[in-house]
């Protein structure tokens, strides 16, 4: 497991589409250009749940889990760091930062973590 | 290309066999299709095994070559096939493509898998690894995870309630009593799960908005079929060979986050119109389904996408009682994967073994769906990125 998860887009030079992960074409029309675009400003909710069942590798009683887009486009999963679901809404503005999201090997494994403003 | 039918057909009861090797398992369940299609000492040229996770949770890696050796069925050509929770409906393809292209006049199929071997952490862990390795996985996403995203988008896009998911559970509860195979043989009420104070330590939240009734088991189980061509059928066995009319399959982006509307499970629609137009059948000529519900919400999304209902329809049918026995379309007679269970290579194998007894018209009449001539079978992988479709249909 790499020990950063990196929150940079991909955007084709061809069509534009915006990539998070990268791919090796594009999705729409196979080019194989890509300009770097680090995740910038603020991230919208486009999904969410807490997970109580939790795999290999966390121990905590549970994890709240989203999926945001950041202005530029960029689509990313996160942790959100919340007590519960109360005040989480789609569509709802989270502040992303750059903190560990788990343990690998005694190692922290920095990601994307997402807090309600 | 030629006709191919299922001239065989086996299952053994799904649940925890703490006694049985995963080898032991597909075992039992090959052998009870080849003596179902009534073969004897005969030998097949080939062999598919669909497995996702021996060589992670049974430390084993070349279960084809193994099962062969087993069987006695050198020098029998061997391959395990993997597509995650749809293994199963990929290695039946691989032996429709090989029987209907000539190379092979007989061969078997089977799905097995063994997951409750290990603790409950790492069966999740396991599936999980399902997920994108770099962008997803280490956030700690589960299968289920997914499965609770996905609906609440549902319920926000289309109104679906919990009341409509809860049907499901119920209905598939109610048959999987009924199936000796399932490996949860239970029947549950609303009460128990929904309305009742005590439905909060019942059916605990699992994945936000799903709760536990609304997941599948984690299963040890296999299932097991015989092909031929068609027309050599009657020579092979006396059975009833049940046709594999079309099938499909079709992909979808890894991660749910590059998908253009989260809720469109694209891959499902595709598989199922290929296998539609493959023979040259519609959705309204399915008798009965067996549908991928390793979640209440994909049984109902699936109904959708596969064609039978329009998108926000299938929730209200589920309530209708209209995929019940002597409903519009029966769904999951079975029990489907919430009640029969789910262990991921088998699954696909026995969605068909399902639709095999049901268009043979051999099950009870408390499952049988009467005088069924068309059964469709959805096999879902990932998160929707990798699915396989059938039709089947009694010839006439």
């Amino acid at each position: 497991m790499k020990k950063e998860i990196e929150i940079t887009g991909y955007k084709c030079k061809s069509c534009g589409r915006v990539h998070y992960p990268f791919h090796d074409r594009c999705l729409d029309c196979k080019g194989r250009d890509f300009d770097e675009i680090p995740a910038e400003g603020g991230a919208k909710l486009l999904a969410y749940t807490q997970i109580f069942n939790l795999p290999w590798g966390f121990d905590t009683r549970f994890l709240i889990i989203g999926v945001v887009e950041f202005e530029n486009k960029v689509k990313a999963m996160g942790q959100i760091r919340a007590d519960s679901l109360e005040g989480l809404k789609t569509g709802m503005k989270l502040r992303p930062a750059w903190e560990p999201v788990r343990q690998a090997a005694g190692e922290d494994i920095y990601g994307l973590a997402l807090y309600p403003k | 290309m030629r006709d191919v039918a299922i001239i065989g057909a086996g299952m053994i009861p799904f649940g925890r066999r703490d006694e049985d090797s995963l080898l032991d398992l597909l075992a039992y369940s090959s052998l009870k299709a080849l003596d179902d299609a009534g073969l004897g000492d005969k030998g097949v040229d080939a062999v598919y095994v669909a497995n996702m996770g021996a060589g992670i949770l049974q430390h084993q890696t070349s279960v084809a070559s193994a099962l062969v050796d087993r069987l006695g069925l050198l020098p029998a050509a061997a391959d395990a096939v993997e597509n995650g929770p749809a293994s199963g409906a990929s290695a039946i393809k691989n032996g429709l493509l090989a029987v209907a292209s000539g190379y092979y006049n007989l061969v078997l199929v089977a799905g097995g898998e063994k997951m409750r071997e290990v603790v409950g952490w790492k069966a999740t862990d396991f599936v999980a690894t399902m997920t994108h390795p770099e962008v997803e996985y280490p956030y700690g996403i589960t299968l289920p995870g997914m499965a609770g995203m996905f609906t609440r988008l549902y319920m926000e896009k289309y109104g679906l309630t919990r009341e409509q998911l809860i049907a499901v559970a119920l209905k598939n509860q109610r048959m999987g009593a009924l199936n000796p195979y399932a490996h949860v043989e239970m029947v549950i009420t609303k009460e128990g799960i929904y309305d009742h104070p005590d439905s909060v330590v019942n059916n605990p939240m699992a994945a936000d908005p799903l709760h536990l009734y609304d997941m599948c088991p984690v299963s040890d189980g296999s299932a097991a079929v015989v092909l031929c061509p068609l027309e050599k059928a009657k020579a092979f066995s006396k059975n009833v060979p049940v046709v594999i009319a079309g099938f499909g399959q079709a992909t979808d982006t890894h991660t749910l986050q590059e998908r253009d509307d989260p809720t469109d499970l694209k891959a499902v629609t595709l598989a199922s119109q290929q296998a539609f137009e493959r023979a040259k059948l519609k959705p309204s000529d399915v008798d009965v389904a067996e549908l991928h519900d390793a979640f209440t919400i994909l049984e109902i999304a699936e109904s959708e996408h596969a064609g039978f209902y329009k998108k926000g329809e299938g929730g209200k049918a589920a309530e209708k009682g209209e995929t019940s026995l002597g409903g519009r379309l029966p769904i999951n007679m079975s029990g489907g994967l919430k009640a029969r269970g789910h262990p991921v290579g088998a699954t696909g194998v026995a969605q068909v073994v399902d639709i095999v007894y049901q268009l043979r018209h051999e099950l009870p009449k408390e499952r049988q769906v009467k005088n069924a001539k068309v059964g469709f079978t959805l096999n879902f992988g990932g998160f929707g990125n990798n699915i396989v479709a059938f039709v089947l249909r009694r010839p006439e």
